[in-house]
């Protein structure tokens, strides 16, 4: 899905509109963005990345027009590289396109005019609009005419919108694909969608197919694609556009851990044969390491911890690094796979430790949610999580998604006796989730404690990261202390920050030795008056000890620590909304950190 | 002015249908291998809606999670009634959501995507205070029963006590964009704002124009009608999926062994498997991540998502919600039976079993015709059981 933007009428302020107006269009997907201004010729900036790369490179630059087009896109087929981005361009750089849909007679466009010598920069379907257009105004078409019969040779769909080098109109069309016009006192907009022009006006026209636009500083006007006119209404919006994006919830937050069974199917789909006891990891290539070094960053961090649990299970030795320690302090790397977790494929630490690793000679797997990103570019396999673009700051979805994406990558490398046990539990993780989401209480849970001064979370083995990742989403969101702890440290030092003010999340799962040892350390804390919050699946009689009970389903081991993390979304959630957090925006963090 | 935003009703639990609406709302039951409401959407989008606004209340997020911000590019906008007090209130609460004249479908019956187009054509042709589809239907009596006269309505009696009628409101409106104000002002009958009171007054002064329509029109009352919902869906072909065979369809993320035996008609969702020797079909769903085991044998059935059938079972004339475990060797052999719901029997319904939300069926339990299990019912190894089962049970043999 991608998203696209015009604007004419706005003078020197154009370029701020568009960019505003395509980070209103980011609930679309963004791993990369252009804008294209016309003056008495084309300007055109583009970059794979976000919107905030976007606003980067046109730091460096001195851009000016007083019409414009910009685009927004999330590729799931094919890079997001600066020349795949939109705007495009023809051979003379006079015409600048944003499209959004397929062009599915492409092939044949771009072969025709590839042997009539015209220039291709782009993998892109949408790259042949520019240059049919170029050749339409070589044979002496006025900019509209031109535009109009480029867009009458396409099949597909599509929605366009065009700039020419001279002319101080944009020109749109659509076919089954969204385009609206913004009317304002003096300036027009086009759109994918209203929020992208709604803080500049109300007044919003909706396009038909087969219809044609032309704006300009004047006006607007719509026809037919042969020219005829239409009679268009213009509509008032009332509605709050912000929310459109959110599915009806108040925060993507809640939207993205809501949508965990349906990002986790994704994750699965195609990959698992439960009934061979198989998994097919498609073009991942042969890897059989030794042993396997993760590097990772923050809750991509966590997802690495509980893997390398998975290849220890498995008899391959595994390491966790933070990356940022590990680019600075390189352990002996040896035959080790070197396995970089990064949701954005762009985290500027973990970028740096896969380099250095690279330099030494290792091999390099990224495991992404982000095609063609940097990391999956620049190392050897790229295994995708396909969690689905996350808007929310903290990562809720990409965490499960990374898990179950892990839980396949050690059933790809090794095959154990109880695959096919995994594999049903993979597949039961879907409705896991789901039965969370139905019946938890956490929001009663966090409205107990939301005064509390710190929060604590302990688990071991497989709980170990997920306590770790409790405390991380509840630092970030409501901006409280929280620490995790491996649950058998607890007594090396941080009960002596336990108080009965200071509630412990304590992740039981399974009745065997490791939740045993944690219900011993459960009573540790409640002899020190602590409130005791269990995330139990309810095998052992931890529920005897604890203060409240956060239930979660009977699951396979390897995957419970997923299902008990979403109870610990939801506590953090919760209490930082009862908080009034920004909670999408936290404050000081941003979604991936570019920068060491 | 142009119909183009679509008002979808979509907060109402479906209370005849418990238990299988414990987690979800109604137009989210499955009408073979997807919700209802699916394929609302689907009707509402191919005939050209350019918004679609929801309305959601009962275990709304399991309407908002499933559609998300946009469906097939359409954007989607969900707006809540907090109390279900009838059809004209769930319509006020997208009051603020539309501008222009609307389009209204109710969201738990299956519908044409024609009818919605012949609706939008009839009201734009000269605007009349409201247009709606009205179609000839067996059980009138059951609906609000309509009189037309020239194209125009000039009866409409809910559920009339006589059997004289033989058109129905079909649940498909458009309407003048003031429909919010005559709403508004239309007189609670206790406490209920229903939709069809107000175009009542529409009638009184103005002109309320009857569409006649044709096609399929579905509903489904009570847990059994979604077996016949399901026949309908596969015996038209409305399915998302293309057929590998005439009546046979397959998802393409989906494994179904080479020894396994389909028999048309019959759908398998994405991420389903099928295990060698398993006969599925005829008239049969299996929605999305169903399993399959060895030589289980599943006919007339409807199983939703994430519902798992081990080795060696039959399943017959059975409806299961999602997420339900049945152990090996289990068996519903179905046929006809009297179904008890609340105080009504309801004689000789070919029924085999409703397994609600997260049922486990450990292994050898035996299912009597009819029987109606409770979400998260378990039922131990062994275990006869016949009637109904409550929420949370723990049966033994």
């Amino acid at each position: 899905m991608c998203g696209i933007i015009g604007c004419a009428g706005r003078h020197g302020e154009t370029l701020d509109v568009l960019v505003h107006g395509l980070s209103k269009l980011e609930y679309r997907g963004y791993d990369s963005a252009g804008v294209a201004l016309a003056t008495d010729e084309i300007e055109v900036c583009k970059t794979a990345g976000e919107i905030d790369d976007l606003r980067a490179a046109l730091s460096e630059r001195e851009l000016s027009g007083t019409v414009g087009i910009g685009h927004t896109r999330w590729s799931t087929h094919g890079p997001p590289t600066d020349e795949n981005a939109h705007p495009h361009q023809d051979c003379l750089g006079d015409v600048a396109v944003v499209h959004n849909g397929i062009i599915e007679n492409y092939q044949t466009l771009r072969d025709r005019l590839s042997t009539a010598g015209h220039e291709f920069r782009s993998d892109t379907d949408t790259e042949v609009v520019p240059h049919l257009i170029e050749d339409e105004l070589a044979d002496g078409a006025d900019p509209e005419d031109a535009v109009r019969n480029a867009i009458a040779q396409l099949e597909g769909s599509y929605a366009v919108a065009a700039v020419i080098a001279g002319e101080d109109t944009i020109f749109a069309a659509r076919n089954d694909s969204p385009l609206v016009l913004g009317i304002d006192e003096d300036a027009y907009y086009l759109a994918s969608d209203v929020p992208a022009f709604r803080d500049h006006t109300d007044r919003v026209i909706y396009m038909d197919d087969g219809e044609f636009a032309a704006i300009d500083a004047d006006g607007w006007t719509v026809t037919t694609l042969s020219g005829d006119p239409v009679d268009k209404d213009v509509d008032t919006v009332d509605w709050d556009p912000e929310e459109t994006g959110k599915s009806g919830y108040d925060h993507f937050m809640l939207k993205e851990i809501h949508e965990q069974p349906r990002a986790l199917r994704q994750c699965l789909r195609g990959r698992v044969g439960e009934l061979a006891g198989e998994v097919d990891l498609g073009d991942l290539g042969d890897l059989t390491p030794r042993a396997v070094q993760f590097v990772a960053c923050g809750t991509s961090y966590h997802a690495a911890v509980y893997a390398t649990q998975l290849f220890q299970q498995a008899g391959i030795p595994a390491q966790a690094f933070l990356a940022s320690e590990y680019t600075t302090s390189t352990p002996p790397i040896g035959d080790s796979l070197v396995v970089g977790v990064t949701q954005s494929g762009e985290t500027a630490d973990t970028l740096s430790a896969l380099r250095e690793a690279q330099r030494r000679g290792a091999r390099t797997l990224a495991v992404t949610n982000t095609v063609g990103s940097t990391a999956a570019r620049e190392c050897d396999h790229a295994l995708y999580i396909r969690a689905g673009p996350e808007i929310g700051v903290a990562a809720t979805k990409t965490f499960s998604s990374q898990i179950a994406a892990l839980n396949l990558l050690t059933l790809g490398i090794a095959s154990g006796d109880d695959d096919r046990e995994v594999i049903s539990g993979l597949r039961d993780l879907p409705s896991a989730v789901q039965e969370i989401l139905d019946d938890s209480v956490a929001r009663d849970v966090a409205e107990t404690y939301r005064d509390a001064g710190s929060y604590f979370f302990i688990g071991r083995g497989l709980n170990y990261p997920v306590a770790l990742e409790g405390a991380l989403k509840m630092k970030e969101i409501t901006y409280k202390h929280a620490e995790g702890f491996a649950a058998g440290e607890l007594k090396h030092g941080p009960l002596a920050l336990v108080t009965e003010d200071t509630p412990v999340f304590a992740l039981v799962t399974g009745d065997g030795e490791m939740a045993r040892k944690t219900i011993g350390n459960v009573k540790e804390v409640e002899a020190r008056d602590a409130p005791v919050v269990a995330v139990t699946d309810g095998a052992s009689d931890v529920e005897r000890y604890a203060d409240h009970v956060l239930e979660v389903p009977d699951t396979h081991p390897r995957v419970a620590a997923v299902v008990a993390n979403v109870q610990l979304q939801l506590v953090a959630y919760h209490t930082a909304n009862m908080l009034g957090r920004s909670i999408d925006k936290p404050r000081n963090l941003a979604k991936s950190v570019t920068v060491e | 002015m142009s119909v183009s935003t679509a008002v979808v009703l979509a907060a109402g639990e479906g209370t005849r249908l418990r238990p299988l609406t414990r987690n979800r709302p109604k137009p989210m039951l499955p009408a073979a291998n997807r919700p209802i409401l699916e394929h609302v959407f689907d009707a509402l989008v191919e005939a050209g809606m350019e918004r679609l606004v929801c309305v959601v209340g009962y275990k709304h997020d399991r309407v908002q999670d499933h559609f998300g911000p946009t469906y097939r590019s359409v954007p989607v906008q969900y707006v809540r009634q907090h109390k279900q007090l009838g059809s004209g209130h769930a319509l006020l609460q997208a009051r603020s959501a539309v501008q222009g004249p609307p389009l209204v479908v109710n969201g738990d019956r299956l519908i044409e995507t024609e009818m919605i187009e012949a609706v939008a054509d009839a009201y734009e042709r000269d605007e009349p205070a409201a247009a709606l589809a009205v179609l000839e239907h067996p059980k009138a009596s059951q609906y609000g029963a309509i009189s037309l006269q020239n194209d125009e309505i000039t009866e409409l009696i809910e559920k009339p006590t006589t059997d004289e009628y033989r058109l129905i409101n079909a649940g498909i409106y458009a309407f003048q964009p003031d429909i919010f104000d005559e709403i508004a002002d239309t007189p609670r009958t206790e406490g209920e704002l229903a939709l069809t009171d107000t175009i009542a007054r529409l009638m009184d002064r103005d002109r309320v124009k009857g569409v006649h329509c044709e096609g399929m029109w579905v509903d489904a009352t009570y847990p059994w009608d979604l077996l016949e919902m399901g026949r309908e869906v596969l015996a038209r072909g409305r399915v998302d999926t293309a057929a590998q065979d005439e009546g046979i369809w397959v998802h393409e993320d989906a494994l179904v062994h080479d020894a396994a035996t389909l028999r048309a008609p019959v759908v398998v969702g994405p991420d389903s498997e099928v295990g060698p020797g398993a006969v599925v079909g005829p008239d049969t769903a299996l929605g999305r991540n169903v399993t399959i085991g060895a030589n289980a044998t599943v006919e007339r059935s409807v199983l939703d998502a994430d519902t798992r059938v081990d080795a060696g079972s039959t399943l017959f004339d059975t409806v299961a919600g999602q997420d339900v475990h049945v152990g090996a060797g289990t068996v519903a052999p179905g046929g006809d039976a009297d179904v008890r719901v609340g105080n009504r029997v309801f004689e000789d319904q070919r029924l085999g079993a409703v397994l609600s939300d997260r049922v486990t069926a450990d292994g050898n339990v035996s299912l009597d015709p009819g029987t109606l299990v409770g979400p998260s019912a378990h039922l131990h190894t062994g275990a006869h059981v016949q009637g109904r089962i409550a929420e949370g049970a723990e049966v033994m043999r």
